[in-house]
């Protein structure tokens, strides 16, 4: 068993020679909720698609759920992450898509048409991704997101493209979720997010 | 750069050159031009060759199927330029160009260029084909001549008719009306009923040719005049729109993944349309997921009713004269063509994973639970070729030879439900295809350098439909005596080689 979700020791990632990452140590606890903050370049993003899996690390050690994260259906059925807007599958609605996540989850947190009305899509319900705004994209992203069952969930700059009101709805949905016991870590710019958060700042040299 | 003369772009362009790419020098330009004096050597003498062979009057017969197939490639054409813009602006030039003072015409007029070279290709094609289903009983040069300029005459019309139909609805409608009218000429051909005209054109006097060619290259020419005044009354949230998607152009012509541009009209169609939502089925994981393809398809009507139309063409091709090596080639490749419309997810998961990653389903199971509906399709289709090449009387001979010797006469279609499993697992592959690979070695030869990353990229898939329908592509050619041991060879292989991919598949998805 494991104590922390998540275990970061002495992490070094270089891309292209220069040091992103530098010794970063990051421990997460779970219902814990993470911010990942400081400024254009300094590993947010990169630190994220290392606790995903995605980015192979330079030197250092990353658990997740007590070991190294694995880019298999086993984990991507507990963590949950949201980078850059997916990639819409063609011939759905917005509502379809919400639809496919909670038909191949077996319980999922919410109704489809919960998740409409909390992410304020109701009346675009039936539009193609493509064809919504971007900040409508991003709302359907995170309820597709928050929709589906997890443990860990995993934000690259969730606060992209959302108006003011929307953010404070959204610190609202991520506590609750660390309510029932699941465990956010979120790289953001958003002052709001990081105010209800644990912030972290990753050490290492601006790429 | 504020100018809109000419002179501005081509202001703007030579700057941008300046901070991209070191400009061509003298021995570039050598060697391009000695490769070219090159490939002119080496292709040359075959075509001249082609030409030659061509000197020979047509087939009465075979003339009706011949201009089916021209003519409907020709629509193919039409509605592939309709779907793609035509006109497309990298999205840079979108970008900063588009919305800038410069003159219009002077921004599009390269895009503008690149599509007439485009259709003169195809016109040039289009030719050749023409020459070779009407036959040259004499004037071998002027007919080929002939041939060539009505080609290009059409596909160069038809592009402009395109570029004009993106400036205004009305043109539009001439070029929808344009597409059908070919489809009609391809249906009426295939029947005989233009045997008489059809003769008459192939044995024309040189001035009733004379007056042909000219009075299509008019027409064209007209066309194509309007096209280049009317570029500058293309709405400009149609180009941003289409060279939005033209960014998916940009990266495929940078990776040069051709595959990534059906993309652009397939966002196209969706984005242009409001969908009723329906609640998804209750089903397990992996085929709630596959049921996105089913549904994608549902919504496409129309182009699974062209799908099955399409199924006649092998038997066309062999009214046409096709060997049966081309009829294997045709089958084959018209099978994973139709499987390959309904893997649109693996192909998304397989461009970007993050859907996939969020939906969190073991990629083995999500890949055999994709494979039903590709299955179906490519199985249900070429049964319905081969029931079409035997209603033709292409299969006549190779039927009764069947049913002399294991009671299988006619069942030539059963190796469409037998292949299915096999063309399955070809269409996912190539729907999983990374883009492709230039680092890859660049092999020498007297024609020319080949780049085998290409070559590969092309292969895959298609490799896994050969390889998995090697007993029906040898029953075809080797036209046997008896079917019954190929049929059952081609429903084992077809099984290994669905159970091969789907087990070799990594459980997880891309690292991206």
């Amino acid at each position: 068993m494991y104590d922390s979700i998540i275990s970061v020791e002495t992490l070094t990632v270089e891309l292209g020679g220069n040091p992103v990452l530098r010794d970063l140590d990051l421990t997460v606890a779970p219902g814990e909720i993470v911010a990942v903050v400081g400024s254009n370049g300094s590993g947010k993003s990169t630190l994220l698609r290392c606790l995903a899996g995605l980015q192979p690390v330079t030197s250092g050690e990353v658990r997740v759920f007590g070991k190294p994260p694995a880019d298999d259906a086993a984990f991507w059925g507990r963590v949950a992450l949201l980078g850059d807007e997916p990639a819409w599958y063609p011939g759905l609605t917005a509502r379809e898509h919400l639809e496919l996540m909670g038909a191949v989850h077996a319980q999922a947190r919410m109704t489809v048409d919960a998740a409409l009305e909390l992410f304020a899509l109701q009346e675009r319900a039936d539009a193609p991704p493509l064809n919504l705004s971007t900040g409508q994209r991003q709302r359907l992203s995170l309820a597709a997101t928050l929709l589906r069952p997890s443990t860990l969930l995993l934000l690259d700059e969730p606060e992209r493209g959302l108006d003011k009101d929307f953010r404070a709805d959204l610190a609202d949905l991520l506590h609750e979720y660390a309510d029932e016991g699941g465990t956010v870590v979120m790289a953001t710019h958003d002052q709001g997010l990081a105010t209800i958060s644990r912030q972290v700042a990753p050490s290492g040299v601006a790429a | 750069m504020t100018g809109s003369s000419g002179a501005g772009v081509r202001t703007v362009r030579a700057y941008l050159r300046s901070r991209g790419r070191t400009p061509a020098g003298v021995m570039d330009r050598y060697v391009s031009v000695f490769c070219l004096a090159m490939l002119i050597a080496v292709t040359g003498k075959p075509l001249s060759d082609v030409l030659a062979g061509l000197a020979v009057p047509g087939e009465p017969a075979r003339m009706g199927a011949g201009v089916a197939l021209l003519a409907l490639g020709l629509a193919g054409f039409l509605a592939a330029a309709r779907n793609a813009g035509p006109v497309l602006l990298p999205g840079a030039d979108a970008s900063w160009l588009l919305l800038s003072p410069l003159n219009r015409r002077h921004v599009l007029g390269r895009a503008a260029r690149l599509l007439l070279g485009v259709a003169v290709v195809a016109g040039v094609v289009l030719g050749v084909g023409l020459l070779a289903v009407l036959g040259a009983p004499d004037q071998l040069v002027w007919r080929v001549l002939g041939a060539l300029v009505v080609g290009v005459a059409a596909a160069v019309g038809g592009m402009a008719l395109a570029v004009l139909g993106q400036a205004s609805t009305s043109w539009r409608l001439w070029l929808t009306g344009a597409v059908a009218m070919l489809l009609v000429l391809a249906a009426v051909a295939v029947t005989g009923q233009l045997r008489t005209v059809l003769a008459i054109a192939a044995s024309a006097p040189p001035p009733a040719l004379a007056a042909a060619v000219s009075g299509a290259a008019v027409v064209s020419g007209l066309l194509v005049r309007q096209a280049w005044v009317s570029l500058e009354r293309i709405p400009t949230r149609t180009l941003v729109a289409s060279s939005t998607r033209a960014g998916h152009v940009a990266g495929a012509a940078m990776s040069l993944d051709p595959g990534a541009l059906t993309w652009i009209a397939e966002d196209n169609h969706w984005r242009a349309r409001k969908l009723p939502s329906r609640r998804w089925p209750s089903l397990p994981a992996p085929f709630a997921l596959a049921w996105q393809d089913w549904r994608r398809l549902a919504r496409r009507r129309g182009r699974l009713v062209g799908v099955t139309a399409t199924a006649a063409l092998p038997a066309v091709l062999a009214q046409a004269g096709g060997s049966p090596t081309a009829l294997g080639v045709a089958l084959l490749g018209g099978a994973l063509a139709v499987a390959s419309i309904s893997t649109s997810g693996a192909r998304r998961d397989a461009d970007n994973p993050a859907l996939a990653r969020l939906i969190g389903v073991s990629r083995r199971k999500a890949l055999a639970a994709r494979a039903v509906l590709p299955g179906l399709l490519a199985g249900a289709w070429t049964a319905l070729a081969f029931t079409g090449l035997a209603v033709g009387g292409a299969m006549a001979g190779l039927a009764d030879a069947g049913g002399v010797a294991g009671g299988f006469g006619g069942a030539w279609w059963l190796f469409g439900p037998l292949a299915a499993p096999a063309l399955a697992a070809a269409a996912l592959r190539m729907a999983g295809r990374a883009p492709v690979d230039h680092s890859m070695p660049v092999i020498d030869t007297p024609g020319g350098a080949i780049p085998t990353g290409p070559l590969f990229w092309a292969a895959t898939g298609p490799d896994l439909a050969l390889l998995g329908c090697l007993p029906t592509a040898v029953a075809l050619v080797s036209q046997p005596t008896d079917l019954a041991p190929f049929l059952m060879a081609q429903g084992v292989v077809s099984v290994v080689v669905l159970a091969g991919f789907v087990w070799r598949s990594r459980s997880g998805g891309k690292v991206r």
